[in-house]
């Protein structure tokens, strides 16, 4: 067996991006980082969150096949971002929901995204096969974009106009009419 | 606390995560976690579309639980494999657990994902060394496949052992139920698979504690209510988990959640019979959110009201544990984020009178984020285990205290 004696590293070039992109659109706690290992008594709390009004924080995150994933990419038309696990019972709940949204976004000119939070590439993939997921997967592997949404846990999803307003929120399994009462609210009748 | 250097547990490049750590009765520690398998993608699986990121191969499911000892929590035996087909092995809601019989021979459960690699329908698999190094066939304790999720494993004082899981053979009404069997120490079924509640939280972890020689045992899990309430409840057996008594509301944070909280409670017996019990809840609002710890005085019959351990800093399922010392301190392991909003691993005492508490302090230092962590005691030596992820990679580590000067 190998064993290792790991001491701290330097965060990569990538995940540095990811950390400066929560800090700055999600206003996340202090912005004095500690080198040192702290003996912490309570944190500040965050008080920014996403609302229903408020701009989409942006992301930039890889997909399941490894091309880069941005909220920018989608300005200019409605999208419906959906956050899942493959451990997660209610996201199978609402999964055929959401790949029939997606399935038809491209006739009615909007675009669903999924981001897989805590999870593995490798569980997703399987997933994505067996619900045979017609939409784009982005994989939050190290659960910033779901930090900066505000997430406790998955599902949830959110309802993004052409010009990256947050027009709804769905917290939980979404329903065909909660979906549909959503839907109108980034310009598209169902 | 003053904490050694972090060790890192399994074969790195296999990427460990999820460990479980328990003390057989001889005094070696001993890890139960899961590592990639090696192996290329299931053959008739392989998927051209679907290459791993970094090109050394595809990304497969296949993950295997590794057993090791160490007499120190520094020097660890080589790891022997558990299961004895390669088999998606959960780690990521619930990896393996081990109990120990009076020989310290292993018995280890994990789950693995239904016929459709469903994980929320999942069986839950049992092995246990065979006395030649090695381990016997895994085999399937759900009765009804593809039914059951999240098992735990305690062993008796009489030899045998008892498997609690969340099982979903009952499908509506929702939500799910708990079920039991236990095991002799040859491994065979001494019971079949029985019904001991219902209302479980569908995706959050069980929690044993014993007494009286395993003829008092206390079980605690998070209910669901109809209106998606989430509170934690004690479930007492005094017959040797052949029944359970009502429930008892440890406490009414009213959490009401449609989506997976993800995270269930921990439970712990001090010398004095007093249970403590550790949670993350969110509350009635997100100013509550956080790691709250209790205490049952009466053996259950009613718990003090909530200590908060730990406020969220961001909306973020944190995973709480705790062990009790000979001493009745009790040790608290949580996750939480840090500073620069990495989830990290903290800890805190809670000394005997029940009051006394010890200023937080953070044990890992995670490039990207720690989580799940895990503990074990005994003779003052504490072990604190958790995984490290960092995009597609994850480790096990280990830091190890003395709990006196």
């Amino acid at each position: 067996m190998k064993l290792r004696i790991m001491g701290p590293t330097l965060i990569g070039c990538r995940e540095a991006w990811h950390l400066l992109a929560a800090f700055c659109c999600a206003a996340l706690l202090s912005t004095l980082p500690s080198i040192a290992w702290p003996q912490h008594d309570h944190p500040t709390r965050q008080s920014a969150a996403p609302v229903v009004g408020s701009l989409a924080v942006p992301f930039d995150l890889n997909s399941l096949d490894g091309k880069s994933v941005g909220l920018a990419k989608y300005r200019g038309k409605p999208l419906v971002v959906n956050f899942f696990a493959s451990w997660c019972d209610p996201c199978r709940e609402e999964m055929p929901l959401i790949n029939e949204l997606a399935s038809e976004g491209a006739k009615e000119g909007y675009s669903v995204l999924g981001i897989a939070v805590e999870d593995s590439r490798a569980a997703i993939t399987e997933y994505a096969r067996e619900f045979k997921l017609v939409f784009p997967i982005a994989l939050d592997l190290n659960s910033t974009v779901k930090r900066s949404y505000r997430i406790f846990g998955p599902p949830a999803t959110f309802f993004i106009d052409g010009q990256g307003i947050v027009r709804d929120v769905v917290l939980g399994p979404i329903t065909p009419e909660r979906a549909r009462e959503a839907m109108k609210k980034i310009g598209i009748a169902r | 606390m003053t904490f050694g250097p972090e060790i890192g547990i399994g074969k790195i490049e296999a990427n460990p995560s999820t460990p479980f750590l328990r003390y057989a009765p001889d005094g070696r520690l001993f890890a139960v976690w899961t590592e990639d398998h090696d192996a290329p993608w299931p053959e008739g699986k392989q998927s051209a579309e679907h290459q791993h990121s970094r090109g050394d191969r595809a990304p497969s499911p296949m993950r295997n639980a590794f057993l090791a000892w160490s007499n120190d929590g520094k020097t660890w035996s080589a790891r022997k494999r558990v299961n004895s087909d390669v088999e998606a092995v959960q780690g990521k809601e619930n990896g393996p657990k081990v109990a120990f019989d009076t020989n310290n021979r292993a018995y280890v459960v994990w789950s693995i994902p239904g016929g459709k690699g469903d994980k929320t329908r999942a069986n839950i698999r049992f092995a246990r060394e065979d006395g030649k190094d090695s381990f016997t066939l895994a085999r399937t304790l759900n009765e009804v496949k593809d039914a059951g999720r999240f098992p735990i494993i305690e062993a008796t004082l009489e030899g045998n052992f008892l498997v609690a899981w969340i099982d979903r053979r009952i499908d509506n009404p929702r939500p799910r139920q708990l079920y039991l069997m236990k095991i002799g120490a040859d491994g065979k079924a001494l019971t079949k698979n029985y019904q001991a509640g219902e209302g479980l939280c569908e995706c959050c972890k069980l929690g044993f504690a014993f007494a009286d020689a395993g003829k008092t045992v206390y079980l605690v899990d998070r209910e669901v209510d109809s209106n998606k309430i989430r509170n934690h409840v004690l479930r007492k057996s005094t017959d040797g988990a052949a029944s359970f008594g009502a429930p008892v509301e440890i406490s009414n944070d009213g959490w009401q959640v449609p989506s997976c909280p993800h995270s269930g409670p921990s439970i712990g017996r001090d010398s004095r019979g007093w249970l403590h019990v550790v949670w993350f809840t969110l509350g009635r609002s997100e100013k509550e959110a956080g790691t709250y710890y209790s205490v049952s005085k009466d053996n259950g019959k009613s718990f003090a009201p909530r200590q908060l351990v730990h406020a969220n800093t961001v909306p973020e399922i944190l995973y709480a544990n705790l062990a009790v010392g000979n001493d009745d301190t009790v040790y608290l392991a949580w996750s939480n984020l840090d500073n620069r909003s990495r989830a990290q691993i903290f800890m805190r005492t809670i000394a005997s009178d029940g009051q006394t508490w010890s200023s937080i302090q953070q044990i890992s230092n995670a490039r990207a984020n720690a989580g799940r962590p895990v503990l074990a005691l005994k003779n003052n030596q504490l072990h604190v285990a958790w995984t490290e992820t960092d995009g597609e990679d994850s480790r096990v580590i280990l830091r190890s205290a003395a709990t006196r000067r």
